[in-house]
């Protein structure tokens, strides 16, 4: 008799949002209103503000929604696997018949589908206040940063107890590497970077994939690969490395 | 009792082979480079139906063992097979119930609702969960304290029901460590008349535990590790026990100056009270069946250190 880990998925998804869901949503909401209601306020019938793509308001949206999406992967993947590790709960969960891979890889899913979910409800709230912000593009984005940075994350959950700190250092430390050593003149440097999560290619595709539903293939692919690349390697590390300390 | 000995060994030997280490040692590094060799070439085969306890000082590396039992853990040398297959690859087939020493389970879980994770983790079906929950709920008084949150409840209770879930199934293989560590006396007891009814002859136990009465009552035999390696392993039963000299307390209730001339080496130990040494528990009953027919009344003979003790002590020395 294996394990009904299938099942287990509604327990994992109500854990995501007690443990996550909830602060994702509050964050969100209160990033979104304080950015956007002095917005609204100024709004009349009389005096339209233009905020389709191209406009000063609309940059101020990309800049919100995008950093609630990178702010949610981050609250989401803290300690998607180092909880289980650093409190002992893996003792009795993996006791049971069940596959320690399979059993994250599915966590790791059902976050992802309970990120998608607050995402595309507070997109809907943002929606009532700019009319041409479009839901679905942005779930796409949010969806590819899951995927690019959660992968990062998961790999950083399955090999360090201090997850989500790492995440955020390897995410603002590659920024920063990137932004120094980029040009023709950065030397070994600049090819050392390289290896670096290509971070500095989601604020093109953040432009173009929220306002028009396509990206640069290249860009995506990178952010892609690269996040499923770490994703792969946690899955690895978790089949073939030790659980307890 | 030799021929009872002989014939439990051979029904031990006759079936199956269930759990193996095989020459296995397991060495911690630290990323400064230091290393700790918790575990040296561990070698132990457990057959069905036997109960094998783990007795050991601290840091022996009793639960070392366990975590590479369960595959928690990737052995640095040999292997742990179950059944014939890698350890983890068994757990994950078929698993097993287990009582860690730690109890962790998520403190903002509610009781109830944590067996139930635990049972769709086992694969039981949504009509034997409730059915099985509540078995285990009803086994292990938890019943008032179901709708409590982990966190809430007492070291005993999350003992309690830290063996609820790895009771849930019925497991062919149970693994417990420090089982009764937290309990009061009365489930402690409850605890044993527990592992009692559980021992079944396709059914293997292991229990690590610092408490030797305890395992001398529950196992079979007793597995003495000490700094990551087997001393010996010892068989619990008087009746297939080594012959080892053992000392009892003899309390006298009147003839008590007769004692010198059966046990010429007896020490007083108090008012009626002489500490003895034997050889043999036939010795013993001969030399007390001498006294009184002389015609001594004894109200007590008290083992002054178990068999298993004895052993324990020889094998880790008196210090631990």
């Amino acid at each position: 008799m294996t394990g009904r880990l299938g099942k287990y998925s509604l327990w994992q998804f109500r854990d995501f949002f007690m443990q996550h869901g909830i602060g994702i949503a509050i964050i969100g909401l209160l990033w979104g209103y304080t950015l956007l209601a002095p917005l609204r306020a100024a709004m009349s019938p009389q005096t339209p503000m233009p905020m389709g793509p191209g406009s000063p308001i609309w940059g101020l949206v990309l800049q919100i929604t995008s950093a609630v999406v990178s702010v949610s992967v981050l609250i989401a993947m803290n300690g998607i696997v180092a909880t289980d590790r650093k409190n002992g709960y893996y003792r009795f969960l993996f006791s049971k018949p069940i596959n320690r891979v399979l059993y994250y890889a599915q966590t790791f899913l059902v976050y992802m589908i309970g990120v998608l979910l607050i995402m595309a409800i507070l997109s809907a709230l943002l929606r009532m206040i700019v009319p041409s912000f479009n839901v679905a593009y942005f779930l796409l984005y949010a969806a590819l940063v899951y995927v690019a940075m959660g992968g990062i994350g998961f790999l950083l959950s399955v090999a360090t107890r201090y997850d989500w700190l790492t995440l955020a250092a390897v995410w603002l430390g590659a920024r920063i590497l990137r932004a120094i050593y980029s040009g023709p003149h950065a030397g070994f440097k600049g090819k050392l970077v390289q290896v670096l999560p290509p971070v500095h290619r989601l604020d093109d595709v953040a432009n173009s994939l929220i306002g028009t539903g396509s990206a640069p293939a290249s860009d995506v692919v990178w952010l892609v690969g690269y996040g499923l690349l770490c994703f792969v390697i946690g899955l690895a590390v978790l089949r073939y490395g030790s659980l307890a300390d | 009792m030799a021929e009872l000995s002989a014939t439990r060994d051979t029904d031990r030997r006759s079936a199956a082979l269930v759990i193996e280490f095989k020459n296995v040692g397991k060495t911690y590094k630290s990323l400064l480079g230091n290393s700790v060799q918790a575990v040296e070439e561990f070698s132990l085969e457990i057959r069905e139906g036997e109960i094998l306890g783990i007795a050991g000082p601290n840091g022996a590396g009793k639960s070392t063992l366990i975590s590479l039992m369960l595959g928690y853990l990737r052995p640095t040398t040999g292997a742990v097979e179950i059944s014939g297959q890698p350890a983890r690859s068994y757990v994950e087939g078929n698993g097993i119930g287990y009582l860690s020493e730690l109890i962790a389970i998520n403190p903002k879980w509610k009781a109830e609702s944590a067996l139930v994770r635990y049972a769709t983790l086992a694969g039981l079906s949504d009509d034997e969960i409730p059915r099985r929950v509540e078995y285990v709920i009803d086994l292990l008084g938890l019943a008032e304290h179901r709708d409590k949150k982990v966190k809430a409840l007492s070291k005993g209770n999350l003992q309690r029901l830290g063996l609820a879930q790895a009771l849930l199934r019925d497991e062919r293989i149970l693994v417990l460590d420090e089982p009764t560590h937290g309990l009061d006396p009365v489930w402690t007891q409850r605890f044993r008349d527990i592992v009692g009814e559980l021992r079944r002859p396709d059914r293997t136990m292991l229990i690590a535990s610092h408490n030797l009465d305890e395992l001398q009552r529950l196992a079979d035999r007793v597995a003495i590790i000490d700094r990551g390696r087997l001393q010996r392993v010892v068989s619990t039963g008087y009746e297939s026990a080594a012959p080892v000299a053992t000392r009892y307390r003899i309390t006298f209730a009147s003839g008590f100056d007769l004692v010198r001339s059966v046990f010429p080496g007896a020490e007083e130990a108090g008012k009626g009270e002489y500490d003895v040494t034997v050889q043999s528990i036939e010795e013993l009953n001969s030399s007390i069946a001498n006294l009184i027919g002389r015609g001594a009344l004894i109200a007590s003979v008290v083992p002054e250190r178990s068999v298993l003790e004895q052993q324990f002590r020889e094998a880790v020395g008196e210090s631990s």
